[in-house]
């Protein structure tokens, strides 16, 4: 009975650190990928940005003017209660989206929405023998669905991002203004956003939109079974991919602080 | 053409093929029966470099596979056609685009119309002719395997491997569909291995039959000698008994 125990946490760990090093090699042969494009279908990136902004639009514009909306009525609330100055939250809440909020949110969105649909078509491929067919003439199944997914996410990560970013602070500026009476010029002031928290920023972005691809990818085609195999594959990635994110943004957090943004 | 020696294949902690030596010269033609889940798709896969077998050495055309890394297996795949037991149709890729890539890989000098007409050719000789432009959800069962032999014989390979060319099929398609199959062979004098469940239909298509169950070989040889086998598992199964080993 605890022998059983001991020996499915055993497996369970074994199983993770082989997923690690599998995922590891799939971040390789993407990366090699990207270098040498073996064939790619044309116009493939085109397709996959489409797809992805498609897919997230609507999504990162209502939750993050929502998110903008709340965050920034939460803090002027508290400040009413304590001094009663307004003049810092514009900047400071400009900063602290710029270089933290929007580059985890936006990423864990793309994460559920685009995380999701990569590994339930890759999943689904792989389970009608799609990607066995692909093997058997010749096409590495990374070159050809992951590489294309992966450089189109980077590109429309950055672009949600930038996008999000707009949608957050215009929405934060709003309710100052209609709620608190905070003047624009008050709000709109981005003199405290450093050159390091842009570069921390951008990179965080960047780096969570080619994780997703990956993660989702590795997943998608790792599927056994029929589409109750899919089903799992999807669930798995979501999960995954949000992990990576949050890792990867610990660390890259971690490394600007002691970095670019250090003093700030 | 084909030589497998003790072939060993584990799956998922589950042995799938079991010590399996095989010998096919060029121009045979094979049929691999046997139950369910004995081991015929896997072991057709295998032969294609697919799957990596534990245990035993598989040369194709004098090339050893099963210690080749993938990228130099494409050299020995480009002798191999297959058909895919679910037809593994591209769904994001028209009938004609389907069929016909394949043929863009091998030579990507072939303009577009020339891979459109190659294909439109094939499509023909499968009596397909006009639905070069449908999307493979809009075909029937029966109209997507004939795509996919269609892409399976497009490149004229050496070898070709049939998984279930005529599962869920009428008797008069499936004897059109071995009309086709000969009339191919015969024109390009390939190796082919079929895969089928419906037997008297397979056994006159085929000159050679291998008999799987659970991974192992029951029986390997002449078609002709099938009648004549011992093996309770085979006789049981050839002659469709209720009573039996399985
Ligand atoms: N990718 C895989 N991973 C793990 N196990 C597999 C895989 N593919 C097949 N198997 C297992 O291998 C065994 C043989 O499967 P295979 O598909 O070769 O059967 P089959 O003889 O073709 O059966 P059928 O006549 O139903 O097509 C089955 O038990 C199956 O569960
Ligand atoms: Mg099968």
């Amino acid at each position: 009975m605890i022998g059983n125990f001991f020996a499915s946490i055993g497996a369970f760990v074994l199983g993770l650190i082989e997923a690690f090093f599998a995922g590891l090699s799939i971040a390789g042969r993407t990366f090699r990928g990207v270098f040498h494009p073996r064939g790619r279908a044309r116009g493939e990136v085109l397709a996959q940005m489409y797809q992805i902004g498609n897919r997230s639009l609507l999504f990162v514009t209502v939750t993050l003017g929502a998110l903008g909306m709340v965050l920034v009525f939460q803090v002027c609330l508290q400040i009413n209660k304590i001094t009663g100055d307004q003049s810092q939250v514009g900047p400071e809440f400009i900063r602290g989206m710029v270089h933290a909020f929007v580059p985890i949110l936006t990423a864990m969105m793309l994460a559920t929405r685009v995380g999701a649909g990569i590994a339930a078509e890759l999943g689904s491929m792989t389970v009608t023998e799609q990607v066995d067919a692909l093997r058997m003439t010749g096409v590495d199944p990374v070159d050809y669905l992951i590489v294309p997914r992966f450089l189109a996410s980077i590109i429309m990560t950055l672009v949600l991002g930038i996008y999000a970013t707009v949608i957050v602070v215009v929405a934060g500026a709003l309710m100052a203004h209609t709620a608190f009476d905070v003047n624009y010029a008050v709000f709109f002031v981005f003199e405290k956003v450093t050159w390091g928290d842009l570069g921390v920023g951008l990179t965080k972005l960047a780096v969570h939109g080619g994780a997703i691809p990956i993660v989702s990818g590795y997943c998608g085609l790792s599927t056994t079974g029929g589409s109750e195999g899919v089903g799992t594959a999807t669930t798995r990635a979501v999960i995954n991919s949000s992990l990576t994110v949050i890792i990867l943004d610990f660390v890259i957090s971690a490394i600007g602080l002691m970095t670019v943004q250090a003093g700030v | 053409m084909i030589r497998c020696d003790g072939l060993g294949l584990t799956l998922s902690h589950r042995p799938v093929l079991n010590d399996l030596s095989w010998e096919l010269a060029p121009g045979s033609v094979w049929g691999i029966i046997g139950p369910p889940a004995s081991g015929k798709s896997v072991l057709a896969k295998t032969l294609c470099g697919l799957f990596t077998p534990q245990q035993g050495t598989l040369h194709v055309d004098g090339v050893e596979m099963t210690r080749l890394p993938e990228p130099e297996r494409v050299t020995v795949r480009r002798k191999m056609g297959m058909l895919f037991q679910n037809n593994a149709l591209f769904d994001f890729l028209r009938v004609w685009e389907n069929v016909a890539f394949p043929l863009a890989r091998q030579d990507p000098s072939l303009s577009r119309e020339a891979l459109a007409a190659r294909a439109g050719e094939r499509l023909r000789a499968v009596g397909l002719a006009g639905s070069e432009e449908k999307w493979p959800s809009e075909l029937s069962g029966g109209m997507k395997k004939r795509v996919g032999i269609a892409r399976a014989t497009i490149c004229n390979a050496p070898v070709l491997i049939y998984d279930e060319p005529t599962a869920g099929l009428d008797p008069v398609t499936t004897s059109k569909i071995y009309d086709l199959l000969t009339d191919l062979r015969t024109r390009h004098a390939s190796t082919v291995i079929a895969i089928s469940s419906d037997i008297p239909a397979l056994r006159r298509f085929v000159d050679h039959i291998l008999f799987l169950h659970q991974g192992q070989v029951r029986y390997r040889g002449p078609e002709a000698g099938l009648e004549a086998c011992e093996d309770p598992v085979v006789y049981q199964f050839v002659r469709g008994l209720g009573e039996g080993p399985l």
